[in-house]
């Protein structure tokens, strides 16, 4: 009798603990909302040819200077932009643009969505250069823009531009800073929705001297892994035609010493020019360098005491015309998908150890899967009629790049995704933001 | 019966039942030292044994009519005293049947007059019957208002103060010496006044007519005031219903009005009515209501009937020889009234403060003792103090709550505490308002505790930041001082009851709760150990009377405004005992003892919530409510802190910092003693704070669902420990110390092992890092006070805040500045279009965000630092807000479109913001359209136009919308009479509980003898 009544309250404790433990679980307040937010491809320069491939002819587009917030499909797969640059509801297959100028030179890029910063190392202002910077503000609100230039020079004061609502601008290379040589610019968006483009394209006089795109990076990092530099091989005996040059820049303030591992298909090595090399900070250094390997293509992995950014620029002779690429540093890949109706670009794979597995999927739909492995680079085309290559597995450290070659001439583009997963939180209503 | 003197003197004794008094009285009357000449009795149809006393003394007597007033009793008996032709001087001597003279009284009184012809009265000092040193009055006299002036304190002790002779304006006709021929000169008593009052009518009339009146303390007589005293029935003509009370204020009225000069009539009527208004009102407070429709009934029988009046003023006249101003000097001051009344009123204060010690007899012996008178005497040193354990325990409670407070000095908020606002005043109209400027508008009950603060604040000159750090800084030693109320009626062993309430001020719920700014529980803590005190016997609760009752449902009332979860807990504890009573009463059928049981009981339960109506009903409405903490929602702990008596969340100990509190009440459970009952208590509450835990609820303007605050239920938890610790401790001792070392040494041992390192580290924890917890002062802004200075502008703010350790994005929609104390509980629900639209805004997909904005009339988007930039950037790039600054405090951009309180669309769809669109101001329209009010949708919203109100309608965003069929002035209107009846509602019933729960006042009939004298 003594023990009963004590058991009783211990066991409705014990019954109430047992019985919480079951249903108890965390209390998730957090809910998020995924989308890919929209990319950006650039406007066409006067006297260029601009395409965009895309997944599919349902994809929709606005065109950035028509002031209507409609979109509309493309209709087609393979779209013929008009002088605007377009917004594309691209939902995670990045579209690929080829610009070209007709026997003169072509390149590609990827429309991405706004970025908060852009480093583009390419590009001269002197006499010979032809180059623009292209913004587009696909934002509806005004934006202002910092350009920081950097030359062989130093850092060029920084140049402010307002770009209004849903509109593009070009600037002329030469006016970033006028009279020097090696360029690299950084775009940040002080407000708006920002992408930009960095066209750069030589001639002296009437001859033209070839063009690419520079494509850009988010940041600069102590390791950078260019993937696909193409290596032009033009008779018998010669070992390399093509010339490469490699222009690097650590912007931070301290000079940096950097070295340069070419990776091919039959292993890697450091040539003597590219290594152990000190640079100024502040100042952009290019360096002369050709390997002799018999591979068409290689990739650079460069390694650096301190943050710097870096691209190759390869010349290259296209039917009996000059041209160069800019190949340039790409993150790591992770899965992801791009279009490439109408292209067949050369893909390559850097790293230690390389795994992944591709699919392609064909105009007329069927997709068709591919396991690739190796050591150090391996290469892949894209079969004919393929619209969208997507990356569905891959080891880390991992780097992509691809070689996209035309009547016109060479292109480099990144492998990487131009919008990514945005997965932001769905905010909760809570009074509590007003209490300090 | 030879006298020396030239007077003669006739005592006309008038009787009414007076057998009480009248043998003493008649005895006083025989043994005077200067004879009386003649006696006459006059008996008013005395039901009793009077008529046989007076014949057995043989005093001659008439009989009269049973309602024959005292005067016409005189007139009767003068008209009977044959004319004296020997002696000039004669006079009548009045006597009532419950006075008695003292045996030199007359020779006094005469004393007095010797040398006076001018005086035409003289009356004794009059002291008390029973308590023959309480003086009654020397002389007597009338103030403004009607109340019969002694110029004397209640229950004053007569030790010859006020000895001598005084000029006076009236003595009591009781042992009264009344010069005869002045007497029938004026016409002898006025009629009209048959009792009470007759006798300052009759002074004020023998002024006026050029007469003195005295006062002679040499005199004395013994008074019981039988009439005034309820000691037997008044059956005089015009006495309605036999009250006394009734007929002595009609009679004042009736003086007053009678004898004072025709241009002070008007305001001795208002002040009679007022006063009348005033005393009545203190006549329901003291739940005596028969004496408050006496008060108002005589002055308004008397001013409903001005021919009697009008009458006695014309007989006045004829025979007044000065003016009436010359009473002036004899009626009191106002300030003096005042001064009487202030004095009573502080020295019951003082009675109920410090009550009159118990004369405790010691021994001279005792305190004189060998070893006092042999050690010299010195002074003791402060220090000693600290060995006492009351001085060392509030010391070392102090010390802490001190250093634990180094970040609390100056304007304290975080946690579940808002900001302070400026002032009481801003609380003051929070809770009057029917519409509160908060988010978009809310038109929720302003929870009672707000009013209760606001009161408070008063002891801080209405700074509410002030009190609220004092309250916060000085709450641990409050729950110390509460709580060691409570344990002294368990222990009377300091040594283990203030340790123990040093526990109780630093228990984890305690600590918890004041760091983490838990208002509702800090105070709950407080208040929570005194309601067992006040309900004396819950099982037998029919032995605590109704006034006790009240006095408990205001308390709980109290407890529940903070926290009203308290409603929930008493509920859980009423009902099944109800559900026993009526068990009990099916068994033994004693009914009385059921009903007596179940109307207290059901008090307990409903009183409280009525009294916290409309707040309480709200609930009602949203049950979750009752478990919601004042203050803003964050989250409580998890299960096994809770199961450990830590309520867990922001502030709270960690959990290996374990309290002994479960550890008590499981040990408690085994004991025999009422340490046991206590303890199942305890532990049902720790049970009850489990299955609490686990449920999350949504609250006060946070959309997200916090798990539910247990520290209500864990504070009776900790007290029911606490109060087993002490009730075991102190048995336990008691045995321990007369036997050998066992088992029971050790548990004892290890339990008070365990309790002292509990009380040592989570002093040290309350020190080292509970003063770094989220309540703290020196907070920032969060709003920019630019956004202030357009004055109704909502705002969308977006801040990243920390739950846990996570941040997450929150919003809210603010009023130009940051929110203050209540306004959480009062915050509306977020509107869904609004949560879509800001989502949309984030992720960057909001492109008709702004519009949907503007549509609910926020103007500007804020996001506090620190922020996302992409987030930022995504904001740039939207359309329709455009950046307006970018400060240290954040980012805003300002919302496209026309954004107003009040936004006039014409026919063609135009939009424009009509200015000056506060409540209650005239705004023109231009034409006919439609009128959006960009507030929360709320019935009482009216917008008039030319005194008639517009059609109303909902739009598509849930906005209230009205159609304006021309133009011209409109006047946009909150009505707010649902407010102010609910709080009508409120009022009414806390009146009615408080007056309930005062101290009753009582009739005169029932004050005892002894307690009058």
């Amino acid at each position: 009798m003594i023990i009963r009544r004590p058991m009783i309250y211990i066991s409705f404790l014990a019954l109430s603990v047992l019985s919480v433990s079951f249903v108890s679980g965390n209390t998730v307040n957090s809910n998020y909302s995924e989308s890919f937010p929209s990319v950006v491809c650039p406007q066409k320069l006067s006297g260029l040819n601009s395409q965009v491939s895309i997944a599919s002819s349902k994809v929709q587009f606005q065109s950035l200077e028509n002031r209507s917030s409609k979109t509309v499909p493309f209709k087609s797969s393979r779209f013929t932009l008009a002088n605007n640059s377009v917004v594309i509801n691209a939902k995670g297959i990045t579209p690929v643009v080829w610009q070209s100028r007709t026997g003169s030179w072509s390149g590609g890029a990827i429309c991405a969505g706004p970025a908060t910063s852009q480093w583009f190392v390419g590009g001269s202002a002197n006499v010979t250069s032809r180059g623009h910077l292209l913004v587009a503000n696909s934002g509806l609100s005004e934006a202002i823009i910092d350009i920081a230039t950097y030359s062989e020079n130093g850092k060029q004061p920084i140049k402010s531009i307002t770009l209004k609502s849903r509109s593009s601008t070009q600037i002329s290379l030469d006016a970033l800073a006028p009279g020097d040589r090696l360029l690299a610019v950084q775009v940040t968006p002080r407000s708006g929705r920002i992408n930009s483009f960095l066209i750069d394209e030589q001639g002296a006089g009437l001859k033209s001297l070839g063009g690419d795109f520079v494509n850009a990076y988010s940041a600069p990092a102590q390791e950078i892994l260019i993937p696909a530099v193409p290596n032009q091989i033009i008779s018998k005996g010669q070992k390399s035609s093509s010339s490469h040059m490699l222009r690097i820049l650590a912007p931070g303030n301290v000079d940096t010493t950097f070295s340069a591992e070419i990776l091919t298909t039959d292993g890697r090595f450091i040539p003597v020019e590219l290594s152990s090399r000190a640079i100024s900070a502040g100042a952009v250094s290019e360096f002369a360098f050709a390997p002799e390997i018999a591979a068409k293509i290689f990739s650079v992995h460069i390694t650096s005491q301190e943050p710097v950014v870096a691209s190759i620029s390869t010349s290259v002779a296209s039917n009996g015309h000059k041209d160069f690429v800019w190949s340039t540093g790409v993150p790591e890949l992770t899965p992801m998908s791009m279009a490439i109706s109408g292209l067949t670009p050369l893909f390559t794979f850097s790293g230690d150890s390389i795994s992944l597995r591709i699919s392609v999927t064909f105009a007329n739909g069927k997709k068709v899967s591919k396991q690739l492995k190796g050591e150090d680079l391996v290469a892949w085309r894209a079969p004919n009629n393929s619209t969208v290559i997507s990356i569905d597995s891959t080891n880390k450290k991992t780097y992509a790049g691809a070689i996209i070659t035309s009547v016109d001439g060479y292109g480099f583009i990144p492998v990487q995704p131009g919008s990514v997963l945005t997965r932001v939180e769905v905010p909760n209503s809570n009074i509590r933001v007003l209490n300090p | 019966m030879s006298t020396k003197d030239n007077n003669f003197v006739t005592a006309i004794l008038i009787t009414h039942d007076g057998q009480t008094w009248l043998p003493a009285v008649v005895a006083a009357l025989a043994s005077q030292t200067r004879p009386i000449d003649k006696v006459i009795a006059v008996d008013t149809g005395s039901i009793d044994s009077s008529t046989r006393l007076l014949e057995s003394a043989r005093i001659s007597f008439i009989t009269t009519d049973r309602n024959c007033g005292f005067g016409d009793a005189v007139a009767l008996a003068v008209k009977e005293i044959p004319k004296q032709v020997k002696k000039t001087n004669e006079w009548i001597w009045l006597i009532h049947d419950d006075c008695a003279p003292s045996a030199q009284a007359l020779e006094k009184l005469l004393e007095a007059v010797e040398e006076r012809p001018q005086v035409a009265m003289v009356g004794p000092k009059l002291l008390g019957w029973h308590d023959r040193t309480h003086l009654l009055e020397v002389g007597v006299s009338i103030a403004g208002n009607g109340a019969r002036w002694t110029g004397l304190e209640d229950l004053e002790y007569d030790q010859g103060q006020h000895d001598g002779i005084h000029d006076v304006l009236a003595v009591s006709t009781a042992g009264a010496l009344v010069r005869r021929e002045i007497f029938e000169e004026v016409g002898g008593f006025d009629s009209n006044l048959s009792l009470f009052r007759d006798d300052i009518d009759f002074g004020w009339r023998l002024r006026v007519a050029g007469h003195a009146v005295l006062a002679t303390t040499h005199a004395v007589t013994y008074h019981a005031q039988a009439a005034t005293n309820e000691r037997r029935s008044v059956d005089v003509e015009g006495a309605l219903l036999h009250r006394p009370l009734l007929l002595d204020r009609r009679n004042a009225a009736y003086v007053l009005l009678a004898n004072s000069s025709w241009w002070m009539l008007p305001w001795l009527s208002f002040q009679l009515l007022s006063s009348a208004l005033i005393r009545s009102l203190g006549y329901l407070l003291a739940k005596l209501p028969g004496y408050a429709g006496d008060e108002l009934l005589a002055v308004v029988t008397l001013l409903i009937k001005p021919a009697t009046l009008i009458k006695a003023r014309k007989e006045r006249k004829t025979k007044r020889l000065v003016s009436s101003r010359v009473i002036s000097v004899y009626i009191p001051p106002r300030w003096s009234q005042s001064k009487n009344a202030i004095s009573g009123i502080v020295g019951l204060i003082r009675a109920k403060i410090f009550p009159v010690a118990q004369n405790k007899s010691t021994s001279v012996l005792q305190s004189l003792d060998e070893e006092d008178l042999l050690v010299p005497a010195k002074n003791r040193q402060w220090i000693s103090l600290l060995k006492k354990p009351e001085a060392a325990g509030y010391l070392l409670l102090t010390l802490i709550s001190l250093i634990a407070s180094r970040n609390r000095w100056g304007s304290i908020s975080g946690g579940a505490l808002p900001t302070s606002p400026n002032g009481a005043s801003d609380l003051w109209s929070s809770y009057f308002q029917s519409w509160h400027l908060v988010g978009l508008g809310s038109s929720h009950a302003t929870p009672p505790w707000i009013l209760i603060l606001a009161i408070s604040s008063m002891f801080t000159f209405g700074k509410i930041s002030l009190f609220i750090t004092l309250l916060f800084l000085f709450a641990p030693l409050l729950m110390m001082w509460s709580v060691h109320r409570l344990l002294k009626k368990f222990s009377s062993n300091r040594f283990i009851t203030i340790p123990a309430s040093f526990l109780y001020a630093i228990s984890p719920v305690a600590l918890a709760s004041t760091n983490s700014g838990r208002l509702g529980t800090t105070v709950l803590l407080t208040l929570a150990p005194q309601i067992p005190l006040i309900l004396s016997d819950w099982k037998r609760v029919e032995s605590n009377s109704l006034r006790r009752i009240c006095g408990l449902c205001l308390y709980l009332s109290l407890c529940a405004a903070f926290s009203l979860v308290t409603v929930v807990i008493s509920f859980g504890v009423i009902a099944p005992a109800i559900l026993i009573d009526y068990f009990t009463f099916k068994n033994d059928s004693n009914r009385d003892l059921f009903l007596a049981r179940l109307y207290r009981r059901a008090a307990l339960l409903f009183l409280p919530f009525l009294i916290l109506a409309p707040y309480s009903f709200e609930a009602l409405a949203q049950p979750l409510r009752f478990f919601a903490e004042p203050g803003l929602a964050i989250p409580g702990g998890t299960t096994w802190q809770v199961l450990l008596a830590n309520p867990g969340g922001m502030g709270s100990m960690p959990l290996w910092l374990i309290s002994p509190t479960v550890l008590i009440l499981l040990v408690s459970l085994f004991t025999s003693s009422a340490a046991r009952t206590i303890s199942q208590y305890g532990i049902i509450f720790i049970s009850c704070a489990v299955i609490a835990s686990v449920f999350s609820i949504s609250f006060h303007g946070n959309s997200a669902e916090v798990s539910v605050w247990t520290g209500t239920f864990l504070t009776v938890a900790t007290l029911c420990a606490v109060v087993s610790g002490v009730i075991i401790l102190d048995r336990v001792r008691r045995v321990l110390v007369s036997s050998n070392i066992h088992y029971r040494h050790i548990l004892a041992a290890l339990l008070l092992i365990f309790t002292a390192i509990y009380g040592v580290t989570s002093s040290g924890w309350a020190i080292l890092i509970g003063a770094d917890s989220p309540l703290h002062s020196g907070h920032s802004t969060v709003m920019p006070p630019f956004l202030a200075a357009e004055p109704d502008t909502k705002i969308l703010v977006l801040r990243e805040i920390a739950i846990d350790g996570n941040k997450s994005v929150q919003y809210y929609v603010s009023r130009g500045t940051d929110i203050y104390l209540g306004e959480p509980d009062i915050a509306p629900s977020q509107i869904q279009e609004i949560e879509i639209a800001t989502q949309q805004l984030i992720d960057g997909t909001g492109i008709t965000s702004s519009k949907t904005l503007a549509a609910y009339g926020i103007k500007y988007v804020f996001v506090k630092n620190p922020f996302s930039t992409s987030i930022i950037q995504t904001i740039d790039g939207l359309g329709g807000f455009s950046r307006t600054s970018a400060t240290s405090l954040g980012v805003v951009w300002r919302v496209s479109g026309a954004i107003g309180r009040l936004v006039f669309t014409s026919k063609d769809g135009v939009q424009h913001v009509l200015q000056s669109s506060e409540p209650d101001t005239a705004i023109t329209v231009p034409g006919t359209g439609t009128l959006t009010l960009t507030e929360s949708f709320d019935r009482s919203w009216q917008i008039l136009q030319n005194g008639a109100r517009l059609p109303r309608a909902r739009n598509a965003n849930g906005l209230a919308q009205f159609a304006v069929s021309g133009p011209g002035e409109v006047t946009l209107v909150h009505d707010g009479t649902i407010r102010r009846a609910w709080l009508s509602f409120q009022i009414i019933i806390f009146t009615l509980v408080f007056i309930l729960a005062l101290p009753a006042g009582r009739r005169r009939r029932e004050i005892s003898e002894q307690e009058l004298s």
